[in-house]
Order: structure tokens, then sequence, then C-alpha cells
């Protein structure tokens, strides 16, 4: 044997070794979750598999028909009686809403409180209604006959005749809070001027007003469908299908992508009903100690907590992956629908290992189905007016439904903290998957400071337990960004005056509680020795980690979400290059010595007990408050 | 070599010692038994054991492994003192996936849960755990426990709960598992079942292992044999007896002493006062008397080797 194939000999053998022990745990994985499988289906009565059955046929029958057609819920609401000649007669055969019958065949009671239609169009071109409904009807029928009319000149040969004077519309994407004064719009403008009133003398290259222009023989309306950001994609109607279309001033409406909306909401329907029976399956090893003798066997509780997950795993992706089939979604729909799933689970299974009782496990299901669904709807509706939208990743869905582009900077800043979040989620409940911590009647807090010192107790087995801390807070980054993001969002249409100082110190208790929990729970469950020396070093080592975290994940960067000053308020300014170095270098390394300060003050804080670790909290909040006030104020 | 190896064993919970430095060895074969009273550590001591709670201090080896590293769990069957079974699952299916997951081949698995179940009596294998009675449940649990046809074996009161015949039988297995070869840590409430099967015990008192060693040592050490000598006269007050205990009953005086010496110099002394000894009786106490009183008077005293 030469000296390579000496020197290869142990690299092979490691190999093979670390080979055989992953198959290994890929086949007792599997196992678990093929046992979970048909365990779980022996669980299931007659009356749960005809409601699930009932609840995937309604999704399945709303999806195909918001796909087709939009809701259909009005679809022949109303009877027109109308001669089949009569040009009204186009009207209601145009129109879902309505139903035509021949003049011949109208029956009205005597007293003319009753009848089989609603609307009457006699044969001299005059309208009526009767009966009930027949006001509702009518206006209706009115409306009807303007979208009637509008689409005939929209289709109209002769453009010109159609329409005398055209108005082009460019949706411009929207900064509702500006900073300092100086809105996009105004940075826009190619001589550095501010409009004094924002819709003067140079509306025309102001595109955030929009312009008007004669010689409109040549203007269409249009949206900014074409804007290569592909972000601020207006939507006339709220369908792709009628972009780009002419139109009279009444058709236009804000940009709102309702139909796109409901069809992306059906991908977070069903991920809150398998949550219910995830929980349970967890929960009912922790209440029943049934996890007890899994625990005793060769296998991990890694492996046992993914096994029992998979299946969940793999039905979601199913239900996702069907979802998209259905409503015409795409590979991006999927990729935007899956992350969302992996936090569903992530936070159920947190939740479960958390609860004390099925009580507990319903009031936390509940919460973590309004939280995320909320969280992942609501920005979702902006989806074409400002990227804050795109802290969810539904915002991805409605765009895909669109036809709207997206980068795949977008992409990552959507899914990445919810990639994260499931992770660390996960991590958390797996900290608490043992003997020790399932089957014992701890009070909420307690586990979670458990949770967090197992995390403490695995990194000290690989590195110095001081280490902990400055791996645990880039652990929390996900989390402190989706926080952050979501009071963005929150404080979003709130005046700028109390938007942002109640951003300041949101973000400022967001950070240093991420920063600090860890090191509370270390010197709580004494893995750290309760002394000043170790509390400072430790944490240290936390704000130093924070910091990297921080710098790493400064995804926000991505979609320019800091240039708008609710979000400087949370994630600190973008830096202008008109800085000098020094100041360029001093605002670079502020937050590095911001973080090690006031996590190393709620560390002392903390070393004493959780009355001293609360008091130090609020002064390093506070702190962290006016730093970052005092730095938007120097930097905008 | 002992098969199971525990040092200054200890386990805290928020500060509150559960278990204060457990110390004894395990040869292979053997059954050893932990007695004591309720939270006296001895579940928390077989859950170190087992790998399902992590020490505090001190350290345990299982068949030469750490108590939770895959080769030793493979080697070890671990019965806890509920029966956590999956209850919608039949006994074979149950039976079948834990084989499963510790890599049993299916056809040693089928044959291995058939011929233990044989060994239990445990009929109507295909009826749902939820259907089935609490012996029968706890049966279940004993064929899982070897379904790995592990070299140790935990017990931890495996006969609790259950009605004096299936507590027979169990206690009967657990013998018969013990001829097999296996070495067994058994555990239970009712000291007659341990003073019958276990070669020597561990008995602990708040988290502390007060006495150790066989029944015989332990007899010898908290209690031995005692003479019981019923005389019509007192015959304590001569010379040289040793510790004498002295009660009259019915009329009669009744000497307690532990040295059969005494016996003859008491009946010396009696007959000298013109009365004479009506019956002498050789007490030897049970080992729930002897645990009665180790449990009251060790709270100051440390571990002792029988």
């Amino acid at each position: 044997m030469n000296e390579g194939e000496q020197a290869t000999g142990p690299i092979r053998h490691r190999a093979i070794l670390v080979a055989r022990r992953l198959a290994g745990s890929v086949g007792r994985t599997a196992r678990i979750a093929r046992w979970e499988v048909s365990r779980s289906t022996g669980t299931i009565d007659r009356k749960t598999i005809l409601v699930v059955a009932a609840m995937i046929l309604v999704v399945g029958a709303v999806g195909l028909s918001v796909a087709d057609d939009g809701l259909g819920l009005e679809d022949e609401l109303y009877v027109v009686g109308v001669d089949e000649n009569d040009p009204y007669a186009d009207v209601a055969a145009e129109s879902d809403r309505f139903r035509s019958v021949p003049l011949e065949a109208i029956e009205i009671s005597e007293d003319g409180s009753e009848s089989n239609v609603d609307v009457v169009v006699t044969p001299d071109g005059e309208l009526g209604y009767v009966g009930e409904n027949g006001q509702q009807a009518f206006d209706a029928f009115r409306d009807a006959i303007e979208s009637y009319n509008d689409e005939r000149m929209a289709n109209a040969e002769d453009e010109i005749a159609a329409y005398p004077v055209l108005v082009t519309v460019d949706y411009q994407e929207r900064d509702p809070i500006e900073s300092g004064g100086t809105s996009q719009s105004e940075r826009a403008d190619s001589d550095g001027t501010t409009d004094s009133d924002g819709t003067g003398s140079d509306a025309a290259d102001d595109p955030a007003t929009g312009s008007i222009e004669d010689g409109g023989e040549t203007g269409t309306l249009t949206n900014g469908g074409d804007d290569e950001d592909g972000l601020q994609v207006p939507d006339v109607g709220g369908t792709v299908a009628e972009q780009s279309t002419p139109g009279t001033p009444e058709t236009l409406s804000p940009p709102f992508p309702f139909q796109s909306l409901v069809l992306a909401f059906l991908f977070i329907v069903p991920m809150n009903f398998l949550i219910q029976a995830y929980g349970s399956t967890i929960m009912d090893e922790r209440i029943k100690r049934r996890g007890e003798l899994l625990l005793v066997s060769p296998s991990s509780r890694y492996e046992i907590v993914a096994g029992k997950t998979l299946p969940y795993v793999l039905g979601l992706v199913a239900i996702v992956v069907a979802t998209a089939a259905v409503i015409g979604g795409g590979v991006l729909s999927v990729a935007a629908a899956i992350p969302i799933a992996l936090v569903f689970l992530g936070s159920t299974f947190a939740g479960a290992m958390l609860a004390r009782s099925f009580k507990e496990l319903t009031f936390v299901t509940v919460t973590i189905s309004v939280f995320l669904t909320t969280y992942t709807f609501v920005p979702a509706i902006f989806t074409d007016v400002t990227p804050i939208a795109l802290i969810s990743p539904l915002t991805l869905v409605v765009m895909d439904l669109q036809g709207d582009p997206v980068a795949v900077g977008e992409y990552l800043f959507s899914t990445i903290p919810f990639y994260l979040s499931a992770l660390v989620l996960f991590l958390l409940g797996i900290g608490i998957y043992r003997e020790e911590d399932m089957f014992a009647q701890k009070p909420i807090p307690a586990k979670v400071v458990d949770a967090i010192t197992s995390q403490i107790d695995a990194i000290s087995s690989r590195v110095h337990a001081y280490w902990s801390p400055f791996a645990l807070s880039i652990l929390f980054i996900p989390f402190v960004f989706a926080a952050q993001l979501l009071a963005v969002a929150l404080l979003f249409v709130v005046p700028e005056a109390i938007a942002l100082p109640v951003m300041f110190i949101i973000a400022a208790v967001i950070e240093e509680f991420a920063k600090s929990i860890h090191v509370y729970a270390g010197f709580a469950r004494g893995r750290f020795e309760s002394s000043i020396r170790v509390a400072v070093v430790v944490g240290a080592l936390s704000g130093l980690g924070f910091f990297v975290g921080e710098k790493i994940t400064h995804v926000g960067q991505l979609v320019g979400l800091p240039e708008l000053t609710i979000s400087m308020a949370a994630f600190g300014p973008e830096l202008s290059s008109d800085l000098s170095v020094a100041l360029l270098l001093a605002l670079f390394l502020a937050p590095l010595v911001l973080h090690v300060v006031t996590a190393t003050v709620s560390a002392v804080g903390a070393r004493r007990g959780p009355a001293t670790y609360a008091a130090a909290l609020v002064v390093a909040t506070l702190v962290h408050a006016l730093y970052n006030l005092g730095v938007v104020a120097l930097v905008v | 070599m002992a098969i199971v190896e525990v040092a200054d064993l200890r386990k805290e919970y928020g500060g509150f010692p559960a278990v204060e430095g457990s110390s004894f060895s395990i040869e292979r074969g053997e059954v050893f038994g932990v007695v004591g009273p309720n939270g006296a550590g001895k579940t928390t001591t077989l859950k170190m054991l087992a790998g399902l709670v992590e020490p505090s201090g001190g350290s345990a080896t299982v068949v030469g492994h750490e108590p939770g590293e895959p080769a030793m769990q493979r080697r070890l069957g671990f019965l806890p003192e509920e029966s956590p079974l999956y209850e919608e699952m039949t006994a074979i299916e149950y039976l079948t996936f834990f084989a499963d997951l510790y890599d049993v081949a299916a056809d040693v698995a089928r044959d291995r849960i058939d011929g233990t179940l044989d060994r239990l009596d445990l009929e109507h294998r295909n009826r749902r755990i939820g259907n089935m009675s609490k012996g029968m449940k706890r049966k279940v649990a004993i064929a899982r426990a070897l379904v790995n046809d592990p070299d140790v074996l935990i017990f931890d009161e495996p006969a609790s709960g259950l009605d004096p015949l299936t507590t027979n039988y169990i206690i009967e297995f657990t013998r018969e598992l013990s001829e097999d070869g296996k070495t067994i840590v058994f555990s239970a409430h009712n000291l007659f079942h341990v003073e019958s099967i276990c070669d020597r015990i561990a008995v602990m008192n708040d988290g502390r292992i007060v006495a150790r060693g066989t029944i015989e040592e332990i007899r010898e050490a908290h209690g031995g044999t005692e003479y019981h000598v019923y005389a019509t006269a007192d015959g304590s007050h001569g010379d040289g007896l040793g510790e004498i205990e002295v009660a009259r009953e019915n009329g009669r005086v009744r000497h307690v002493v532990s040295e059969m010496s005494d016996v003859e110099t008491i009946r010396e002394i009696v007959e000298a006062d013109d009365g004479r000894v009506t019956d002498i009786q050789t007490k030897t106490p049970t080992l729930e008397e002897i645990f009665l009183e180790i449990a009251s008077t060790s709270d100051s005293d440390g571990e002792a080797e029988a």
C-alpha cells in the first residue's frame, strides 16, 4: 500500500461509517414515519374521514370555481324579461349575474309584488323593475349595461371614435411614510428639486402623480406591469387578463388582487386542519407517556421527531402541489407555500411540546392558526402596493398567479425567515423531546427556558459553554427578523409621528430579548457560573453573535426595504455613499458596540434571577431605542 | 466483569437531589432488586440506567456502554412502571413495529414474538390493545421489552396494580428469564416478590442507597435472627448477658436475645428463681421488617454495605 492509500484509508473508513450511520438513521426515520401513518390511520373514525373528504371537496370546488371564472356566487342572480332581438338581451347574455326570459313568458301577480322576473325591458327600450329584488336588480343591470358599453368601446376597431381623449395612468410604488421630506418621487426628479405641491408644474415628469397627455390619439390606459422591478404591478379590476385594457375613468380601481388572494388563501386552509392532527399526535406521546418507549429504543430523538413529522410534511407538500395544480399556480407557488407549511408544523410541534394538556394544545394551535394566517395573508393584500408585502411568502403566490416576475432575492427575502424559523422551532422542540421535559408538568415559561438550555447543552458538547450565547444569538435572528417585519407591517399605516417611536421601542425590545433570553436560561439552569466576569463574557459573546448574525442575514437590503423610514427604525438605515470612510466605519461598527454593551447589561442582570434580569432588560432596551433614534436621525 | 456499573450516580431536579451518589455493580445473569419507599429515587435510578434521564453527576455503564448510546439501547429491555402502549394497534402490530425499530429481521421477529407470547400465555394477539385487560396489556409490554432479545432487562414495578394470579405469573416469568441468563434489574414495592427472586438488593431512601447486598447479608446486618424465650420468671439479671429485651405477656416474661448462649443463661437464672422456661421461638425478620427499620433510621446515616 502506498502513502496515498494509507492516507485515504482512514478517511474512506470514516466515510463508510458515516454513510452507514446515515443509512441507519434514514431507515429508522422511515420506519417511524410508516408506523405513524398506519397508527394514525387506525385512529381516524369514519366521521373524521367524511369531514376531511368534504373539506377537500369544498377547497377543490372553490379553487376550480375561482380559477375558472371567479367565485360565481352571483351567477344568474337576477332575471331579465327582454325580447331576444332587443340589444339589451346581449347585455343580459354577457353578464353572469343575469338570465333572460322572453317578454311573453313574464308572469306578474295582480298586486305587482311577485314576478318571475326582476327587470323588464319593454319593446320600446324602457327599463323597469318588479318584485322584492327589483331595485337591486335594476341597479345591477345598469352597471352591466355600462360594463357592456365599456367593453364594446374597448374592442372598437376605431379607437379614436371610442376614446376621443386618452389619459395615461402609470401606477407607481408608493412610499407612504416619507423620510425627512424626501419621497421616492422627489428623488426621481431629474433636477434634484422638490415640487412644492407634488402635483405642480412638472407633473409630467413626476410619475407618482400620473400625467395627462394631449394628443390622446396615441395614448392608452396602462398599468405598470412592464416595470422591471415587478413589484408595482397594479391590477385594474384585479386580474391579469384585464391589464392594459382601455376603459373609462370610472373603470379605474385601486390595485387589489382579489382573485389571486382568494386562490392563494386556499394554500393556507388545509394547513390549519393538518396541524390539529399533528399537534394531537405529538401530545399523545407526551400525555400518555407513550414516547418513553421510543426514547429507550436505538432511535435518537431527532429520528423520532423526523419520523413522526415526515408524513405530515409529505401530506402538506401533496396538498400544496394539488392546490397549485387546481388554481393554476406554478413551481413558484409551491416553493412559496412549502416554507409556510413548515412554519405551521414547526410552531405546532414546539407548541405541542410546551402545552400541558389537550386544552392548552387547543389554545396553542388556534393561536398558531390565527397568527400565521394573519401574518401570511394580510401582507399579501398589499402585493401590488409595497415591498413590505414580501414579508409573506403568500405574496409570492399572488405574484405567481398574476404572472408577475419574482427575483431570486425577493424569493429568498420572503422565505428564508420562514425556513429558518421552522428549523429553530423544531430544534427548540427537539431540545425538550426527552423524558425529563416531555412528561413534566412545568409552566410554559420554565419549559421554554429548558428548551433553550437544551440547545446550550448541545452547543456546549462541541465547544466551550461560553460560546453558546454567540451561536444562539445567531440562531434567533430569523425570529427577530420575522417579528420586526411583522411590526413594520402593522405600523405601516400608522402616522409616522406615532409609528417611528413605537417601532424604535419594539425593535429594541425584540432584539434585546433575543440577545439575552438564552443567557438568562444559562444562568437560571446553572450552565454558567453566576459571577460578574462570566456575565460580561457571555453577554459580550451574545452581542457579538447577534451582530454577526444580523450582518449575515441583512436580507432586508435585497429588496430595498430599509429605504422606508419605518423599516429603518427596525433594521437600521442604508448607509449613504456620501458619508466619509471614518463615519461609515463608525456606523458599521456602532451596532457591534451597541449589541455587546446592551447584551452585557442584560447578562449582568440575568445572573441574579428573573427580577434583576427584567430590570436589566428594560435598561438595555432603553439604551438600544435611544441608539436607534440617534443613528436614524444622524443618517437620514 | 460486571454488566452494569454505577459509580456515584447523582440526579438533581431544580436543585432537589433525587438520587445522591448511588454506587453498585451487577454481575451478568444476576437479578438485582432496587427497593425503597415512594420518592426514594428508585425509578430515577432505573431511568438513568435506561438512558431516559441524564445524570447530573457520576457515571454508569450498561453492557460496556454509557446509557443512551444506541449500542447499549439495542441490548437493553426496559419495562416502565406504567404500560404506555399504542392502544389502537394490535399486539402483533405493536410488537412487530418495535422489532423493526431494533433492526430485528422480520422472520426472527415473528418467531420471537410468537414464542414470547406463547410463554406469556397471551391469547387474542390480533385484538386491539385498547380492548385488552390490564394483565394482558402488561404481558404485551413485557413482550415488547424482550423483542430485541436483550442482555439486560430493567423491570420497574412489573406487577404493579395486577391481580394476584397475573402477578404470580409475571414473577415466575421473570424468574424464568433469569434462568435463561438475562441480567435483570428489578424494582417492586412488594418485598416478598423481591425477596423471592432477587440475588442482591439495594435499599434506597431519600435518594441514597442505605443498604445493599444479598438478602442474608442485609438480614444479618439489619436485624439478624432473634430468640424469644418465654418463662414464668424474669431471667434478665444475670451477668454476661448481651443486649436483652424484656416484656410481660399473659403472665409470662418474654426475653428477646440474639445469641443462643444467652438463651441458656436465661434458662439457668429462671430455674434458679424456681421458674421455668415454657417456650423458645426463633424469629427471622422479613425483608419488609428490615426495610421498615432501615427506612425509619436511615435519615442521617450514610450508605451501608451489608
